[in-house]
């Protein structure tokens, strides 16, 4: 029965399906407009209302798998803070890959404000293993913790971290994550040491941070790629020549990964009111005798 | 005293932090945070153990020809080419395991970002595949938990995209009252449950009582 | 929720005491941060000091300077509290904090604060040593001085007051729990609900065996300190002593390598245990590799190659979840999962017949086992949550006439 055939769709149907939906919209690019929520507007404005010359962490936890939805929200945080003249530590606390994606981002971004000195506007500390341990120790004295930079220079030649030992130094931790490490930087780190935390976590664990947000234990929240995008879009809308870079051709950004991600959603919910339809009308139809 | 020792170390191994949280004492934190660094170094020789078993077995199918067996060969080339080149790298052969000064890649980062990422990011794009085929399989409106779950589903997917907010502005809106209001509330529900029930398990490690993992069967 | 109607009454009245008991003693708490009165001359009530002679506005200098050691904390810490003058923040005063080291010591400055703060923390002292502050106030040329305090002699101290709610939720905890285990060794019999995903796994093995096929045991991704591996190797242990009976034929394929040394003890004596030591075969617990995809590109391949019967995923799982779920699902399998990872739940509901939710697969090891000393710590459990159940009612409610009593109680510093 024809119905039945749909039914019991060979899954390799739906994979075509998908597989044009993600190539697709990358190669004839659609450009889909974004709308910000409230979570995203909150880590937008905390980062806003910080001034020139504050110190930020940047944490890198997440690696080179979740990539494509991590390092986006990493490249405007960058680009945020570096447009307000925040001085930025990176590090990163995510054992296979973190170390790497902390440093390409960092160099990408950094080429792109050529005024910014390493030492004095940010710098990067590197890989610290046992993430929990090294959050904990931090509060009592980053030097320790971070006794030397990435590429080996003692952490007390480092002008901007002269005045920088503890989380109450910091103004701010944000934290790209995926897996329990941003969980760590909010249900640990702010709730025991009062250091107010945003995180980016992947799409898939973001459900689980709502919690945190209602309970004030984080000051904002970049749910996944969607999340990423809209970030992107309030600091172009606020510092526009930052406009140019996102325009650049061949790039990848979060808005971009957007429309894929929005032909895709496309795509399922079809399938699955497709899959619903098709159910109902066999349940309706009368049984033939067999 | 098989089986006193590993529970004696048990014993202090999970009381000492618990302390730790309630003492701010020096020197039950420098235990503390101690344990914590020992930790890190046991699993570096336990990962060791893993690299000789994986050694183990595959020479074995080779050995033996069993199905499978030219992959298995792929498998130790692997292996030992990154093994080696790694090494090499920490004594700063061919350059160190990073990218050199001058931007050029080390053998050990040329392998990493064109055969290891890439290989890393075809398994987790699988996801999308398998999330599709997955969702048509069980949205079905079966019962009505089934139906809610339908319905909050094609709500949220909708929502989080573009054309959401094209259709009407309240979608995205109820989109975000679900993920924060009954979301959040259900999370924090299964969370607390959870929570007891590894606060719980963790009482009967610490104590002694549960000694399973340990290979201790009942009564011993 | 398992206790009888006396068991409710004794759990009710628990409860109300313990809401009582709570608030009070975390308020007494806070008030006992104020410095004992036994001592050595902690506080001074400093008089205003006659101001110093400058034609520019005259600072008006603070009152009330106490300096005293900082409590809950692990020593080499004074806290100097002051009252500020009413007009401070208008004035754009700053205060100077001044310490001076031993009886003979010059006051030296330690510290600035802005107006609207009135404490400072001075560290990196030496415990024991005696110290003695000085507050200025300072707006442009005009500085008005404060009298000194009297010695403060900072020192470690033995519990972090503010965590007292904690110990106190801990205690309450520990105590139900070991308290029903008693019970249970007084060979009380306990009831615990039927959990369809661990009734179901003597059905699972038993499918195995009849089919020839294999049984696929994934012990979750994190390592042996994470408590879900721990829980896990339980119901590995169990699995693995049914195999052996049945003659199933059993895989443990593993991504850590210390729950790879400990999965392989567990398996091994299941098998001892079971009277088969003659059908283990060291090949059964392996270790694959450490990265996440490439362990799961290996394990799903090997599903798709050898199709298992049974599929049991439980433990900490991540991204990798539905991979596994989803390949298991579409060779076949029956599936029976187990997580406490809330993300990766909806994963498994989907794809398997059978899941484990939170608590229950914590519970699983008692549930398998039936022994009574475990099934007694998840009735101490089961109290506890009620307990919590009933104060999270309460807090609502006072919440709603705006009493925050419950609220400040239960927040974690």
């Amino acid at each position: 029965m024809n119905l039945e055939r749909i039914m019991q769709v060979d899954r390799r149907i739906i994979y075509l399906f998908v597989a044009a939906g993600t190539i697709l919209p990358i190669i004839f690019v659609i450009g889909l407009p974004v709308s910000i929520t409230p979570p995203t507007q909150m880590a937008f404005d905390r980062i806003e209302n910080l001034k020139q010359g504050d110190v930020v962490i940047v944490s890198f936890d997440y690696g080179p798998s979740s990539a494509p939805e991590n390092a986006p929200m990493a490249d405007a945080f960058l680009r945020h803070c570096f447009s307000k003249r925040i001085r930025v530590i990176v590090i990163a606390l995510y054992p296979l890959g973190g170390l790497s994606e902390a440093v390409n981002e960092l160099n990408k971004v950094v080429a792109e404000f050529p005024d910014l000195k390493y030492g004095v506007d940010y710098v990067n500390l590197g890989y610290k293993d046992g993430a929990q341990a090294a959050m904990r120790k931090m509060n009592e004295n980053i030097h320790e913790v971070f006794p030397t930079d990435v590429q080996g220079t003692p952490i007390s030649r480092i002008p901007m971290m002269k005045n920088v030992k503890t989380y109450a130094d910091v103004k701010l931790c944000v934290s790209l994550a995926t897996g329990i490490i941003g969980e760590w930087w909010a249900n640990l780190v702010n709730a025991q040491f009062g250091l107010p935390v945003i995180v980016g976590p992947t799409a898939v664990s973001a459900p689980k941070y709502y919690a945190y947000l209602e309970a004030k234990q984080m000051a904002g929240l970049l749910g996944g790629l969607k999340g990423a995008s809209e970030y992107e879009r309030l600091v172009v809308d606020k510092y526009p020549g930052l406009a140019k870079v996102y325009a650049t051709p061949g790039l990848y950004t979060a808005t971009k990964g957007m429309d894929v991600q929005s032909i895709v959603h496309l795509i399922m919910i079809a399938f699955i009111v497709l899959g619903n339809v098709v159910y109902f009308t066999g349940r309706r139809k009368p049984r033939k005798a067999a | 005293m098989r089986k006193q020792v590993p529970l004696l170390l048990t014993f202090f191994a999970g009381i000492i932090p618990i302390i730790a949280l309630f003492v701010p004492e020096k020197h039950v934190n420098t235990v503390s945070t101690t344990l914590d660094s020992w930790l890190i170094i046991v699993a570096g020789f336990a990962l060791l153990l893993g690299v000789v078993n994986v050694i183990q077995m595959n020479t074995n199918k080779i050995r033996r020809k069993s199905s499978g067996w030219p992959y298995a060969i792929v498998l130790l080339a692997g292996l030992a080419i990154m093994g080696f080149f790694g090494f090499a790298g920490a004594f700063n052969a061919f350059g160190g395991i990073a990218t050199r000064p001058d931007g050029s890649s080390t053998p050990f980062d040329w392998l990493y970002q064109n055969a290891f990422l890439p290989l890393q990011g075809t398994m987790f794009a699988l996801l999308a595949f398998f999330m599709a085929s997955a969702s048509y399989r069980a949205f079905r409106a079966r019962n009505v938990e089934a139906t809610i779950l339908l319905i909050a589903a094609l709500i949220v997917m909708f929502g989080r995209i573009p054309f959401g907010e094209m259709v009407t502005k309240w979608w995205p809106l109820t989109t975000e009252w679900i993920m924060s209001k009954p979301n959040m509330a259900a999370q924090r529900g299964i969370m607390i449950g959870a929570g007891l029930g590894a606060a719980s398990m963790a009482l009967r490690v610490i104590v002694g009582i549960e000694r399973s993992y340990l290979g201790l069967g009942k009564g011993e | 929720m398992l206790v009888s109607s006396r068991n409710r009454i004794f759990s009710l009245s628990l409860a109300a005491i313990l809401l009582a008991v709570i608030p009070f003693l975390v308020f007494s708490a806070r008030a006992d941060g104020q410095p004992p009165p036994e001592q050595a001359g902690s506080t001074q009530i400093a008089e205003a000091a006659p101001a110093v002679e400058s034609t520019a506005v005259q600072p008006p200098a603070v009152q009330g300077l106490t300096a005293a050691d900082t409590p809950s904390d692990e020593g080499g810490s004074v806290t100097v509290e002051w009252t500020e003058p009413t007009n401070a923040v208008q004035l754009g005063l700053t205060y100077k904090v001044m310490r001076a080291d031993g009886p003979e010591g010059q006051y030296v400055e330690v510290g600035q604060v802005p107006a609207g703060e009135s404490e400072y923390v001075d560290a990196g002292l030496t415990d024991g040593k005696q110290y003695r502050y000085k507050v200025l106030s300072v707006v442009g040329p005009g500085v008005a001085e404060s009298a000194p305090t009297l010695p403060a002699f900072p020192r470690g101290n033995w519990f972090r007051t503010f965590r007292l709610n904690a110990l106190v939720l801990l205690i309450v905890f520990s105590g139900s729990v070991l308290f029903y285990i008693a019970r249970a060794r007084g060979g009380k019999p306990i009831y615990i609900r039927k959990i369809a995903g661990l009734s179901a796994v003597d059905e699972a093995v038993g499918r195995a065996t009849e089919m020839g096929k294999k049984i696929l045991y994934i012990p979750g991704i994190m390592s042996i300190d994470e408590i879900q591996t721990i829980a896990s190797l339980a119901i590995l242990g169990h699995v693995a002593k049914l195999s052996a009976q049945y003659n199933a034929d059993l895989e443990v394929p593993n991504k850590d390598p210390l729950t790879f040394a400990a999965a392989r003890e567990t398996v091994r004596e299941a098998y001892l245990e079971a009277g088969r030591p003659d059908l283990y075969r060291e090949e059964m617990v392996n270790y694959v590799t450490y990265d996440q995809f490439a362990y799961t590109a290996s394990v799903t391949g090997k599903m798709v190659r050898e199709k298992p019967a049974t599929n049991f995923l439980i433990g900490s799982f991540y991204a990798e979840s539905l991979l596994l779920a989803e390949t298991g699902q579409s060779v076949g399998a029956i599936q029976i999962s187990g997580t406490a990872e809330v993300a990766q739940l909806p994963f498994f509901v989907v794809a398997c017949d059978y899941t484990l939710i939170g608590e229950e697969l914590y519970a699983a090891s008692a549930y398998l086992s039936r022994e009574p000393v475990l099934l007694g710590s998840i009735k101490g459990q089961d109290l506890t949550k009620l307990l919590l159940m009933l104060a999270l009612g309460l807090g609502v409610i006072l919440e709603s006439f705006g009493l925050a009593y419950v609220k400040d109680a239960f927040r974690m510093q």
